[in-house]
C-alpha cells in the first residue's frame, strides 16, 4: 500500500528518509560491485525492474472485493536478495510516483521502508529459515512472498499510527490495524499462490534462469542446483 | 476486478509529459518549483495554503500546460476519494474533543479535534498531490534523468533506470495481450482460475524479460558496450534558470510561507 504524497507530517517524511537512504545506498554499492564484475547483469537488473513494475501494477482479486496489487517483494527478494530488492524497488516507487501518481515524493522513504527494506528482508529471512527447516522451495516461496506482503501492510500500518497517535499510539494501532492487517489476510495469501505458480512455472521451463541468478543474487548453490534438477 | 489494474494505464502520465504546453520549459525550474511548493504544503499546519496550493497547480497544469480537463478530472478522482475517505475517516474515529455532530448510531460522533484533523491532512494530500501531478504531466521522464544526475545520484542507479523506464513500457503491452488472451479463454472467470493465470502471465512475463534482457546485452556488446551507457545530450540552454524567474520563484515561495504564518492557527472550529 502506497502512503500518498502530503498524508504524513514532514517530522515522519524525514525520518523515514533517513532511516531508508543507508539500507539502498549499501544495496547500490553491492549492485555497483556486480556489475562492475559482470557487466552483463545491468541490462538483467534493469528488465527485472521492470517486470517488478508491471507486477505490481496487475492487481490481485480478492474475496474481501476490495483490490489489491502484488508487491513483488517475495519474488525479488527470493531473485536478488535483499538488498539489492530493495535499490530496485526504489526506483519502481520513484516510476509509480512519476508515471502513475501512485505514492509520493515526501513519502518516498516511508513507502521504501515498508515496501523495499521490511517486505523484502522479512521475505527473504523466511525463505532461507523454511530452507534450513528442510521443506521444499515452492512452500518456501509461498511463505516468503505471503509474510512479505502481510508485513508490509502492518509496517504501514505502524508508520501512520505513529504519524497520527490519537489518541494515544495504542488506540490509533488498533483502527489501522483492522483496516490494514484484517484486509490484507486474504489479498496476501492470493500473492502467495501467485508467487508460486510464477516461480514453479520458471523452475519448469527455465532452470538455466534460476542457475544464472546466482551472479545477481547472494551465492545459492544448493538451491540452485536443487531447481536445476527438478 | 483485474480489468481496472489495467485500465489505469491509459491513465499513464508520460504520454501528457511529452505533449504538454510546458515541456520545453526549463527542466531544473519546473522540478525546483514542484517540489519547493510540494514542501510547503506539508509543512502547512492550516488547510488553507494547501488548498490555495491544489487550486493554483490545477489552474497551471489546465491553463498553462493545457492539459484535457476531462483527464485531469478523471485522474484527479482516485486520490480526492481517499483523501475524502481519509477526512470523514478520521473525523469520526480520531477526536476526543467536543463532539459537534451525533451520528446517532454506535454511539459515534463527529469531533471537533478529529475533524480538524481530517481537514488539514485532506488539504495536504491535495496540496502536494498537485504538484505532484504537476511534475509528472509537464516533464518527460528523460528529462528528470538530468536532474537526477545534476543531484549526483550514482550513475549505476540511472543507466538501471533508464534501462527500466523503457523496458517498462514494452512489458506493459505485452502484459496488456497476454491478459486479454486469457481472458477470452475464461482464465480469469472464478478466484481459483484468476490466480492461475496471473501466475502464468507473471512467469512468461518474467522469461520474456529475461531474454529481453539477455538480447539487449548482446546487442549492446555488439555496440562496444564497455560497461558505461554514453547519451548525447543536446546542448540547449535548458539548465540555466534565468535571474528573474528565479526571483519570481523566490517570491511566490515566500508569499506561501507568509501565508503559512497568518492562517497557521486557523481551524474551522
Amino acid at each position: 500500500m502506497h502512503i500518498m504524497e502530503g498524508f504524513l507530517p514532514w517530522e515522519w517524511c524525514l525520518l523515514w528518509y533517513l532511516i531508508s537512504i543507508p539500507v539502498v545506498a549499501y544495496g547500490v554499492i553491492r549492485i555497483k560491485r556486480i556489475t562492475d564484475e559482470k557487466p552483463e547483469t545491468k541490462p538483467l537488473l534493469a528488465v527485472s525492474g521492470a517486470f517488478m513494475f508491471v507486477l505490481s501494477s496487475l492487481k490481485l482479486p480478492s474475496v474481501t472485493g476490495s483490490c489489491s496489487h502484488p508487491t513483488g517483494n517475495g519474488l525479488g527478494a527470493v531473485l536478488f536478495g535483499p538488498a539489492v530488492a530493495s535499490v530496485m524497488a526504489a526506483i519502481v516507487l520513484v516510476f509509480q510516483a512519476l508515471l502513475l501518481a501512485h505514492g509520493g515524493l515526501t513519502t518516498l522513504g516511508a513507502n521504501i521502508f515498508s515496501m523495499g527494506i521490511v517486505g523484502p528482508v522479512v521475505a527473504w529471512l523466511v525463505f532461507k529459515g523454511i530452507k534450513k527447516i528442510g521443506w521444499g522451495p515452492s512452500i518456501g516461496i509461498f511463505f516468503a512472498a505471503l509474510l512479505g506482503n502481510w508485513l508490509t501492510y502492518i509496517t504501514t500500518a505502524l508508520q501512520l499510527s505513529l504519524a497520527f497517535p490519537i489518541p494515544t499510539f495504542g488506540e490509533a494501532i488498533v483502527k489501522f490495524m483492522v483496516i490494514f492487517a484484517y484486509t490484507q489476510v486474504p489479498l496476501a495469501i492470493a500473492e502467495g499462490l501467485v508467487t508460486v505458480v510464477i516461480f514453479d512455472y520458471i523452475k519448469k521451463r527455465r532452470p538455466d534462469i534460476l542457475k544464472k541468478l546466482k551472479v545477481i543474487g547472494p551465492e545459492e548453490e544448493e538451491r540452485i542446483e536443487e531447481a536445476g534438477v527438478a | 476486478m483485474i480489468d481496472e489494474g489495467l485500465n489505469m494505464f491509459d491513465n499513464i502520465l508520460d504520454t501528457y509529459a511529452h505533449s504538454n504546453n510546458l515541456k520545453d520549459m526549463n527542466t531544473n525550474f519546473k522540478v525546483l518549483f514542484g517540489i519547493l511548493t510540494m514542501l510547503v504544503s506539508l509543512i502547512s499546519t492550516s488547510p488553507i495554503v494547501p488548498f490555495i496550493i491544489a487550486i493554483f497547480m490545477s489552474g497551471l497544469i489546465l491553463f498553462k500546460a493545457k492539459i484535457p480537463w476531462k483527464f485531469y478530472l478523471k485522474f484527479l478522482v482516485i486520490p480526492f476519494s481517499f483523501a475524502l475517505l481519509t477526512f470523514v475517516f478520521m473525523a469520526i474515529f480520531f477526536g476526543i474533543g467536543t463532539h459537534i455532530l451525533e451520528l446517532g448510531i454506535f454511539n459515534l460522533a463527529v469531533t471537533e479535534d478529529g475533524f480538524n484533523l481530517g481537514l488539514l491532512v485532506f488539504a495536504r494530500v491535495m496540496g502536494g498531490f498537485s504538484c505532484l501531478s504537476f511534475l509528472a504531466l509537464t516533464t518527460p521522464m528523460t528529462e528528470l534523468f538530468s536532474v537526477l544526475r545534476l543531484i549526483k545520484i550514482p550513475k549505476i542507479v540511472l543507466e538501471i533506470a533508464m534501462l527500466m523506464y523503457r523496458y517498462i513500457f514494452v512489458f506493459l503491452s505485452e502484459a496488456i495481450t497476454m491478459y486479454h488472451t486469457q481472458e477470452t479463454r475464461l482464465g480469469y472467470s472464478s478466484v481459483k482460475k484468476s490466480i492461475k493465470s496471473l501466475g502464468m502471465l507473471g512467469s512468461n512475463l518474467f522469461i520474456r524479460t529475461w531474454m529481453k534482457g539477455e538480447q539487449s546485452y548482446i546487442t549492446m556488446e555488439s555496440r562496444c558496450y564497455d560497461g558505461t551507457i554514453k547519451t548525447f545530450k543536446k546542448q540547449r540552454n535548458i539548465n540555466t534558470i534565468r535571474n528573474s524567474n528565479l526571483a519570481l520563484l523566490v517570491l511566490f515561495e515566500v508569499m506561501l510561507i507568509i501565508g503559512l504564518y497568518f492562517t497557521g492557527s486557523f481551524s474551522v472550529f
